[in-house]
């Protein structure tokens, strides 16, 4: 796991949690779209986790978690557990890929979003939710998905943006532009 | 770190379903409710602009969707009302002609016949219907519908007949006013076929406007036609007197203009008014006869003459 992020960041992430809870709440919640509601936690988490490394993204999944399930008046520590693994695993991914092409915040937040529905779902099953395994919540399992990974571009600009002032460089990016610079990895120079 | 976090929130899980709803856990989501509930409640109303943009976006979609789908049923069910309209005057022009044949119309032999096809200039002075000879039409043939007299036949083939309407110009139908003596021709106005005139009416006579015209039950000569008596013609709209004799203007009861089924009164072989009409038929050509004994008599006993 990573270390501990500096303290501008994490306020920031703080901020940035509060506000994406109250407004999935107060305005993504109430307005469906193509027959589903679009959920911005499990993206934020996810993409924390991919800007800042998977101790933040875990962390940030369990607050998120939490406040979600405090606000919602839900089962207490099941958004958390469910968005503490996708905080982890996205900050992982991070760490151990860096992918840097265009589509990895699309993919990113597609897999985020099915592991919540699909995650929240199995739990409140485990939990001994009286309710079948119908095509209704199958369909909106695939249709939340579907909207959820339609905004996650933008989404991703969005939380990029917010967060990239705070951001500590990481030393493998920091390796790789130093060795563009110097030379390091160019042909020519290991010629001669 | 990871596994402290998840550990936490099993534990969290665990007790938290574990408790009744009156639990500490559930008493601490209700405390954060509601110290939350004044920041989300002003978070809300502050949203509420960006969300009424999002609805409306959403519902003009949702309103588009459903524009499409309400045209597509109205293209599916505009000709179900059509040919439920169609039906619904057929049905009308039958009931009407039923009550007509209560009347003593019966007695002519009446054939129902269907219009296949109307003059198609804007004047509609002739029909053809779907009836001929094997159904026992003739030439001169009255033709009525439930509202009135319609015209009369003059062309039978085997398979259909041609229809002259009373607002033809060669139509000519001897016929009273209202229940006076006062009798009179009934012809197409000159210049606006859709309206008759009826002339030769006593000089001193003064109709009412809005008197009904009927037929008279007497004809004008050999080529004429043996309408029963009684039948509605039209209503008298105004009264000229310009000449020797009172004139009216009539406009006819029958709507010609929506003809689908009609009547054709054959006059079966043997009949009354089959024998009249042969009298009529072998009268000396271009003497005018007049035989309103006849149609009375004929109309007290449900029949018509000429």
């Amino acid at each position: 796991m990573s270390a501990w992020p500096p303290a501008g960041l994490v306020w920031r992430v703080a901020a940035l949690s509060l506000v994406v809870v109250f407004f999935q709440i107060g305005v993504v919640s109430e307005v469906p779209l193509f027959g589903a509601n679009a959920d911005l936690t499990p993206l934020l988490v996810a993409f924390v986790g991919l800007l800042g490394g998977s101790m933040l993204g875990a962390v940030t999944g369990f607050a998120v978690g939490l406040l979600v399930d405090l606000t919602l008046l839900q089962t207490l520590g099941l958004t958390s557990l469910v968005f503490t693994l996708i905080g982890y695993w996205s900050g992982r991914l991070r760490e151990l890929r860096d992918p840097q092409a265009a589509l990895t915040p699309l993919i990113v937040g597609c897999l985020a979003s099915a592991t919540a529905l699909v995650g929240y779902s199995l739990m409140e099953f485990l939990l001994g939710v009286d309710a079948p395994v119908s095509f209704d919540l199958l369909r909106q399992i695939v249709l939340g998905t579907l909207v959820n990974t339609i905004v996650a571009l933008p989404f991703w600009l969005v939380v990029r943006r917010l967060l990239e002032g705070a951001l500590p460089e990481d030393p493998r990016r920091r390796r790789r532009r130093r060795a563009y610079t110097t030379g390091g990895l160019s042909p020519l120079s290991k010629a001669t | 770190m990871l596994a402290l976090l998840v550990v936490l929130s099993l534990l969290l899980l665990t007790a938290y379903f574990g408790e009744a709803s009156g639990g500490r856990l559930h008493g601490l989501q209700r405390t954060f409710l509601s110290v939350v509930s004044p920041i989300q409640d002003g978070a809300n109303k502050a949203l509420k602009p960006v969300r009424d943009v999002f609805e409306w976006f959403g519902e003009t979609i949702h309103a588009k969707g459903q524009r499409d789908e309400l045209r597509r049923q109205i293209d599916k069910l505009r000709p179900q009302l059509v040919a439920a309209q169609a039906e619904r005057r057929q049905y009308q022009q039958l009931l009407s002609l039923y009550h007509l044949n209560q009347l003593g119309v019966s007695d002519y032999h009446p054939v129902a016949a269907t219009v296949v096809a109307k003059s198609p200039n804007i004047w509609y002075s002739t029909v053809t219907i779907d009836k001929g000879t094997p159904d026992g039409v003739r030439v001169n043939d009255p033709v009525i519908n439930g509202e009135g007299l319609v015209g009369k036949v003059v062309a039978v083939e085997a398979d259909g007949a041609q229809v002259d309407l009373i607002t033809d110009s060669s139509m000519g139908v001897s016929a009273r006013i209202g229940s006076s003596n006062a009798t009179g021709i009934v012809q197409p106005k000159v210049g606006e076929p859709n309206d008759l005139l009826m002339q030769y009416l006593p000089a001193n006579y003064r109709p009412n406007k809005g008197e009904y015209v009927v037929t008279s039950g007497s004809v004008g000569g050999a080529d004429d036609s043996l309408y029963p008596p009684g039948l509605m013609i039209g209503q008298v709209t105004s009264v000229n007197e310009e000449s020797a004799y009172t004139s009216v203007n009539v406009h006819p009861i029958a709507d010609l203009h929506n003809l689908d089924v009609v009547e054709v009164l054959t006059a079966a072989s043997g009949s009354r008014a089959s024998n009249l009409s042969r009298v009529i038929a072998n009268l000396p050509a271009g003497r005018s006869a007049s035989a309103p004994a006849q149609g009375e008599q004929l109309a007290s006993t449900g029949g018509g003459g000429g």
